[in-house]
């Protein structure tokens, strides 16, 4: 006879610097009311469906993992969130957002209109509720707006101007407007910025990130 | 869907105490600090050993502005020490008009000492029953603690609690009828403000009589001078004499919200991660079609605009399929 396991498992949050950021903005967007899960460091390539000692074991590399501390970079974690779909799904939801790599040149505009295939049956579908955009660095933008849903929360949160260095903005649409930015000193003796645009399905929770160049033109 | 609302209930707020040692040496009993100056006009920081971190400071303050030079000599009376006194007089008393009452021997003392515990080290409070502060004044010794474990009521200062000085150890007297007599009390115990008035009339009596001969400079009425005469210096060199010692704890309220993350048998079985898919999105593994398992590693919580607010890590990978429920507390400390 042995001691069972306990019921539920504890474990310690950090804030991320999103958390940080709202909380120190003290208007009541640092409010939690929703959690996700997410198993982002995880190789499901280690899964072995053919382990000699049987089904329990097919996931032993991966359950044998040792788990990183928590990264407080927002952009950088909760990746790959777990999703509920129907039992049976043969395809997962992934997002296409007809780019690789996007190269802008400066002051010049782009609209991204993402779409997510393998979602509810179709093969391709707008999201209803839209989809999640981040840019890593905000400076490198003269304009990141998301158009397209209107509800109160994704308003508020669209029309947020976030401040300070290298800091991300988030917006929320079914379309995502970015215009690169005017700015000289940026680049310093550099001809193009670097940063990364993350996308991410507010149904499916699919998710692409896609690397953002901006090539200075401006003498 | 990848993101599930929490329910009110599922929130749980929890405040603990959490006692410590004061001092940053992470001992409860700091020897042999390093005052920063000797002749510092206003106060002495007090370093651990070794080191330059201040564990706490020392002022001396005199009702009339004894013992310091004046800022301006066409102005009388406005020295550091006459603005120590004031400074302490309102915090304590919030009246411009009070003295320092030590008790039966000294009702208005002219003069104190204050021992400010540097907020790092007090954290919220000092934690009554720990304080032991044992002064050498060349091999005459005093102990002394509060009297937190004597005292029935607990006496409120507009500074919070404050509790009387007495000789004895960790909160409690050493006799029955402590020392009080022609000098008063040895001072004031006042933990919500990281603070400790002394006597300097208790101090300065002779060891015969409960004190330890450390008498202030151009203290007392007949006696009064704007000469700079250090006297919180003097204390300073007391507690940096090898055979002083400063014992005490911090106090601290650590208040917990707890998210209870509920995982049920039919969600959250698949996942977004790209090594599970090929590029078409179709799983690798066709077991997984009907049996998919996911492994956890990560608890996000968000906001209504499901930006991500705070974030945990599990210990391991914590597998998940149809057959399996999950309760994961998440434990956010303010």
């Amino acid at each position: 006879m042995g001691y069972l396991n306990g019921t539920s498992v504890v474990v310690d949050a950090i804030l991320t610097k999103k958390g940080r950021e709202l909380l120190a903005r003290n208007d009541g967007s640092f409010r939690i009311t929703q959690f996700a899960l997410a198993d982002d460091e995880v190789d499901y390539t280690l899964y072995n469906p053919n382990h000699p000692s049987g089904s329990a074991f097919y996931g032993e590399a991966i359950e044998k993992m040792p788990v990183l501390e928590a990264f407080p970079d927002d952009t950088q974690i909760m990746k790959y969130k777990l999703i509920t779909l129907p039992r049976g799904t043969a395809k997962i939801p992934v997002l296409n957002v007809g780019y690789t790599e996007i190269k802008l040149k400066q002051g010049a505009s782009l609209a991204i209109t993402p779409q997510t295939l393998n979602y509810l049956g179709a093969s391709s579908t707008f999201e209803q509720s839209g989809y999640i955009a981040t840019i890593g660095d905000v400076r490198t933008m003269s304009s990141f707006k998301g158009v397209g849903i209107n509800t109160p929360a994704v308003n508020n949160l669209n029309s947020t101007t976030t401040v300070g260095t290298v800091v991300s903005q988030t917006v929320i649409g079914t379309t995502i407007n970015l215009s690169a930015t005017t700015v000289n000193t940026l680049f310093g003796s550099n001809t193009t910025l670097k940063t990364t645009l993350t996308i991410v399905g507010r149904d499916s929770g699919a998710r692409i990130s896609v690397p953002v160049t901006i090539t200075k033109t401006n003498v | 869907m990848s993101f599930v609302k929490l329910a009110p209930t599922d929130f749980v707020v929890s405040n603990d105490g959490v006692t410590a040692p004061a001092w940053t040496t992470g001992n409860p009993t700091l020897t042999s600090p390093t005052p920063s100056s000797l002749t510092a006009p206003v106060y002495v920081d007090m370093y651990a050993s070794g080191t330059t971190t201040t564990q706490y400071s020392i002022a001396y303050g005199h009702i009339s502005g004894s013992a310091a030079l004046l800022y301006n000599g066409l102005v009388p009376s406005q020295s550091a020490t006459r603005t120590i006194y004031s400074q302490f007089r309102n915090l304590v008393y919030a009246d411009e008009n009070s003295s320092f009452n030590f008790g039966s021997g000294n009702t208005a003392s002219v003069d104190i000492y204050a021992i400010n515990i540097n907020r790092q080290c007090y954290k919220e409070s000092l934690f009554p029953g720990t304080f032991n502060l044992r002064l050498n004044n060349g091999g005459t010794i005093v102990n002394l603690t509060n009297d937190s474990n004597d005292a029935t009521t607990v006496t409120y200062t507009d500074a919070g609690r404050v509790f009387n000085l007495v000789t004895g150890s960790n909160g409690s007297r050493a006799t029955a009828a402590d020392k009080s007599g022609a000098t008063g009390s040895y001072g004031m115990f006042l933990p919500d403000v990281g603070l400790i008035i002394l006597n300097p009339r208790a101090l300065a009596a002779p060891s015969a009589q409960g004190g330890i001969g450390l008498v202030p400079t151009k203290a007392l009425a007949g006696d009064w001078g704007n000469t700079a005469e250090y006297n919180a210096g003097k204390l300073a060199s007391v507690l940096a004499f090898s055979g002083s010692s400063f014992t005490l704890n911090s106090y601290e309220t650590i208040s917990s919200d707890y998210a209870f993350v509920r995982v049920p048998n039919n969600q959250f079985n698949y996942t977004t991660n790209p090594s599970i898919i090929s590029g078409s999105g179709a799983l690798l593994f066709s077991t997984m079609i009907n049996s998919p398992q996911t492994y956890m590693t990560t608890v996000g919580l968000y906001n209504d605009n499901q930006e991500l607010l705070a974030v945990a890590k599990l210990s391991k990978p914590l597998v998940k399929d149809f057959t399996k429920e999950a309760l994961i507390q998440v434990k956010l400390n303010w």
